[in-house]
């Protein structure tokens, strides 16, 4: 690839500042939301006309209005999402290398089953699970969020897992066993570190997806117990129950995307591996 | 555990011609060793399998019956079996067919452009240069990470006449002006919904566009270089055609996803200005009225419909789920 | 649980939180959970405060509800349903109360408390927590909507609402004369309701006629002289664009934007924007020359001479009927509500008593110089519709009376008469 010509320096220049635009304004028009006044909403611009904290002491402030609320959400979706993307990332993984490395009838329907479930409307089946919770008592519990999470989780890891096994070269563990390692030896030794990074992109795509949810977080809890960051924003309110709280709800979308960022930052390449080999649903 | 192993392996030599599945082994050699194999093979994809099926088939069967019946959550006295009663007034009310077509306008508007807009992101990404594909890709999976309630937040702050700034940014455009209320009509909240589940889920597609160009033979490309075709004659005639699989399988994926579209018009307009979308209509009557049955029976034919889109697709538009991914 | 944001209350309030902690009571006492709208964190202090006094009768945790009232309905309708135990107290906008007791979903108020409770209660919110005649909530704070306005604007329009009542036709008339714009409630939502109540009810009419009736017989009073008289004024605020461009989708705090731009005028709001608007001249982005302008009255009538009924809004404490607790709650109840409190509660978060003595309270009429006016604005009050059905009443109402600009006192009562009677027949979808 190496020399461009300068009109190709120009043109890659002009995408990049386009794609980066795209991209990032929004997110952009969020910070510069976050860090508004209240008084400062209406003026129409931009940029805040003075920069204020005030927002993010609102929600992370010992003495913030919203700091209970939005922390224990926090809490909530990192631990619900962590959980969830664990649990389908070693089902996943078992049934990933079932069907990329074993022979049985059922493969496909599997397979199916994944893709027919990643397709599932899931406003659906949230009503029956409502009522479901309620009586076994999960509503408004961190499994009652974990279980239908697999729903959104386990397809794509599936598919993102089987795509993955597929180009792993299994050779090498027979060559391993015929050194005289034992099964579980040669497994560790030759597969798992082939393996690996397709269950750790899984995971990052699985984490996204559960990080995403809303319905399941708005229908199934109902206290700071299990309410998860994106159902919490519909709880925050400004000075007064009539007051709009659009600063804080910026400031809180501005602290719930730092993981994101950071995460795509250190492993986009991961990431866009993932999505294109095995990707089912965004 | 080390003899099924074993049968494993067996089976990995005949991946290379995998395709007529495990019925193509003659009847004899189907012994010990695949039913060891078959059973280990559902021992491991076993829980995932279940897990999957309780997680949905079990609650869309209890959506079917409870649609059923005429059920208020506050009157659960009243409870009455209703046969298809509610389909019935589902189906004769505007109200359902208005939001369906909302719900396809959003999905066919959202997914044409995607397909453009994700095809241009996925050129980019394929034939940028080392030094910036790390940004390009970087930058494009933002969004694509980014909560939906959350750009729904950022569209809407920027959008809103109160809080929003875009309509002295682009007063200069005509028909927009410092008086605008984009959430007051219909076309310009639509405008607003849409751009923001485009910037949301382009990325997705465009990476599995990304996917497809991968896959189309540099040397066919070249060739036709050679031959003196013009970039135009050669997306057509060559990139495009061996992608098409993989175009296929993104729009379906997509439109599916957009048929489901529920968080950006809760967030933005909560289906003000007749921009009520199935899946609002779903939850606003299961969960806002607590009319289980109506609201089941909104539920299961929504998720008729995405049976039906994706039967037409798989069935006419021959969308081969398999093939795409390269897994002949 | 803990959430505040006026910094006195605040330090207050996590001294008693550490000295509870301290000596946290024995293991037997009952917990009651109290669900809570969202608030500037009174509702957290109130339950700090009678747990003190309670003296390890009872300990009071607060769980927040979401920020609108529909939704707020909605998770304690569908926990309730669920005959949830671990409901004790609610914080109930009062419309949604018919339904939840209708369902017996509230514990019955006991006669003594019933006495104590409603001694001293302005009328609007005595009739907010109570249905078919008979107490069911403990009335606690009770909302209504004032009239505010510019002085400088009044005067050019030669009314002076503080003296004698305006009404809408001379506000209208006003905003038409000098291009301003008349902050009303247009959104989409509740607001949007209270506003088409209050002008129903203060024309003489009402939107529900047979609120007991069961969902099949109920009959609405919209094809009326006074629903017509309803949307004549909003169609008119619409079509004309008074309201602003942002109309449509003005809530309380935009209505309250606008109001302090430059093209603000007359205002129908809840008193909230009174602190809201100091804060604002606090932070310096409001000056205090536009705090001196502006002025209170009642809410404008409709017709000259007749007095308005204004919106009545606020919260009222339920007791879970599920409870195991159901003595305890009340007896937090009726300390939560206690006059003086609820003149802690009106200064501390804005919000109004439905106490009248509580008025009375000089730290009340220091914070609120409009005090006496909510007061007799409350007397006036008409709750909106007390049935069940609220819910499909008051969608339906937006759902045919939206976009303002839209309603037309010929054809909108019928339509909306007709397509919630549908609703409530269940041959239609909302």
């Amino acid at each position: 690839m190496g020399a461009l010509s300068g009109k190709q320096k120009v043109a890659w220049a002009a995408i990049t500042i386009a794609v980066l635009l795209y991209a990032l304004f929004p997110v952009a028009s969020i910070i510069a939301t976050s860090f508004k006044l209240p008084s400062d909403l209406s003026s129409g611009t931009f940029l805040p006309t003075t920069w204020s904290w005030t927002n993010y002491e609102e929600i992370l402030g010992p003495d913030g209005s919203a700091q209970e609320l939005f922390l224990s959400s926090l809490r909530n979706s990192i631990g619900i999402s962590l959980i969830a993307t664990a649990i389908s990332c070693v089902l996943a993984t078992l049934a990933a290398y079932a069907i990329a490395r074993l022979d049985f009838p059922g493969r496909k329907l599997i397979l199916t089953t994944a893709l027919g479930v990643s397709i599932f409307p899931v406003i659906s089946i949230v009503t029956p699970l409502f009522n479901l919770w309620r009586n076994i008592g999960l509503y408004d519990t961190w499994a009652g969020l974990i279980i239908p999470y697999l729903s959104l989780t386990l397809p794509i890891s599936i598919w993102t897992l089987t795509a993955f096994f597929r180009q792993i070269p299994w050779e090498l563990e027979q060559a391993a066993q015929v050194d005289g390692a034992t099964t579980w030896q040669a497994f560790r030794k030759a597969i798992v570190p082939l393996a690996a990074p397709g269950v750790f992109t899984t995971a990052l795509i699985a984490f996204f997806i559960a990080w995403n949810d809303f319905v399941y977080g708005i229908s199934l809890t109902s206290t700071e117990a299990a309410r998860p960051v994106p159902a919490a924003l519909a709880f925050f309110s400004g000075a007064s129950q009539f007051e709009d709280p659009t600063g804080a709800i910026s400031a809180a979308a501005v602290v719930v995307t730092i993981p994101v960022v950071v995460l795509v930052l250190l492993f986009q390449r991961q990431i866009v591996s993932g999505l294109t080999q095995g990707a089912v649903k965004g | 555990m080390s003899t099924e192993i074993t049968g494993a392996t067996a089976g990995t030599t005949e991946r290379a011609t995998r395709g007529a599945g495990p019925e193509r082994r003659s009847k004899p050699v189907r012994s010990d060793r695949a039913r060891a194999e078959a059973r280990l093979g559902w021992l491991l994809a076993g829980p995932a399998f279940v897990v999957m099926l309780a997680v949905t088939a079990y609650p869309i069967l209890q959506a079917v019956y409870d649609s059923l019946f005429r059920y208020r959550l506050t009157a659960p006295d009243d409870r009455a079996f209703v046969g298809l009663g509610n389909y019935g007034v589902v189906l004769g009310d505007p109200v359902f067919w208005q939001s369906l077509g909302v719900t396809t306008v959003i999905m066919v508007i959202t997914v044409a452009i995607e397909l453009v807009l994700g095809f241009a992101l996925a050129l980019v990404m394929h034939r940028a240069i080392t030094r910036l594909r790390g940004l390009l890709r970087t930058a494009i999976l933002v969004p694509y990470g980014i909560i939906t309630v959350v750009s729904a937040f950022a569209w809407f702050y920027a959008f809103d006449i109160s809080s929003g700034y875009v309509n002295s940014w682009f007063d200069w455009v005509p028909g927009i002006s410092e008086d605008l209320n984009w959430f007051a009509g219909r076309g310009t909240s639509l405008f607003v919904i849409i751009a923001s589940e485009v910037w949301k889920t382009t990325p997705f597609i465009s990476l599995l566009l990304l996917a497809g160009l991968a896959q189309v033979p540099g040397d066919l490309e070249e060739a036709a270089q050679v031959d003196g075709a013009t970039w135009w004659q050669r997306m057509k005639r060559v990139v495009l055609p061996n992608m098409k699989a993989a175009i296929m399988v993104a729009v379906l994926f997509r439109a599916l996803d957009a048929f489901r579209i529920f968080d950006n018009v809760f967030i933005m307009t909560n289906g003000a200005n007749g921009t009520t979308v199935l899946s609002l209509l779903a939850y606003r009557t299961s969960i806002g009225r607590l009319e289980i049955g109506l609201g089941s029976a909104i539920s299961v034919l929504l998720f008729a419909c995405v049976i039906v889109i994706c039967f037409v697709a798989i069935k006419i538009f021959k969308v081969d789920l398999a093939g795409a991914r390269g897994e002949k | 649980m803990r959430r505040r944001s006026r910094a006195i209350a605040g330090v207050a309030v996590l001294a008693l939180g550490a000295g509870l902690a301290a000596c946290a009571p024995a293991d037997d006492t009952p917990v009651l959970t109290w669900y809570t709208n969202p608030d500037a964190g009174g509702q957290a202090l109130l339950a700090q405060q009678c747990t003190e006094e309670a003296g390890g009768a009872y300990r009071i945790e607060v769980s927040v509800l979401p920020r609108d009232a529909s939704s707020q309905r909605e998770q304690l309708a569908r926990r309730l349903a669920a005959a949830d135990s671990s409901i004790d107290l609610m914080s109930l906008d009062p419309p949604f109360i018919p339904e939840l007791a209708n369902a017996g979903f509230l514990a019955p108020v006991p006669e003594e408390i019933a006495d104590q409770v409603s001694q001293d209660v302005a009328e609007g919110a005595l009739q907010g927590a109570s249905w078919g005649d008979e107490l069911v909530t403990v009335p606690f704070w009770a909302n209504t909507q004032l009239l505010w306005y510019k002085k400088s604007v009044a005067e050019a329009a030669g009314l002076d609402p503080a003296e004698a009542p305006v009404t809408w036709d001379q506000v209208m008339d006003a905003a038409r004369d000098q291009d301003l714009t008349l902050g009303v409630q247009g959104i989409k939502a509740e607001a949007y309701t209270v506003w088409i109540n209050a002008l129903v009810e203060s024309a003489g009419g009402h939107i529900v006629e047979t609120p007991e009736a069961p969902a099949e017989d109920v009959a609405l009073g919209l094809e009326s002289d006074a629903g017509r008289e309803a949307a004549r004024i909003i169609g008119e605020i619409g079509a004309d664009r008074l309201g602003g461009a942002g109309l449509p989708t003005q809530d309380e705090n935009a209505s309250l934007t606008q109001f302090q731009g430059d093209s603000g005028s007359f205002m129908v709001n809840w008193p909230f924007v009174w602190p809201a608007m100091q804060g604002a001249v606090e932070d310096g982005t409001l000056d205090q020359s536009f705090l001196d302008d502006v002025g209170w009255a009642v809410y404008p009538q409709v017709a000259e001479g007749t007095d308005a009924a204004p919106p009545y809004g606020g919260i009222n404490l339920g007791v879970g009927a599920f409870s195991e607790h159901v003595d305890e709650a009340y007896e937090a109840a009726a300390c939560i509500v206690q006059p003086e409190n609820q003149a802690a509660y009106f200064v501390s978060d804005g919000n109004p008593p439905s106490s009248t003595v509580a008025y009375d309270d000089p730290e009340v009429q220091e914070t609120f110089p409009m005090a006496d006016v909510i007061r007799q604005s409350l007397e006036q009050a008409a709750p909106r519709p007390q049935t069940p059905y609220y819910n499909e009443v008051s969608q339906g109402l937006q759902e045919t009376w939206h976009p303002p600009a839209s309603v037309d006192p010929e054809s909108t009562p019928q339509e909306s008469t007709d397509f919630i009677t549908a609703v409530l027949r269940g041959e239609r979808l909302l």
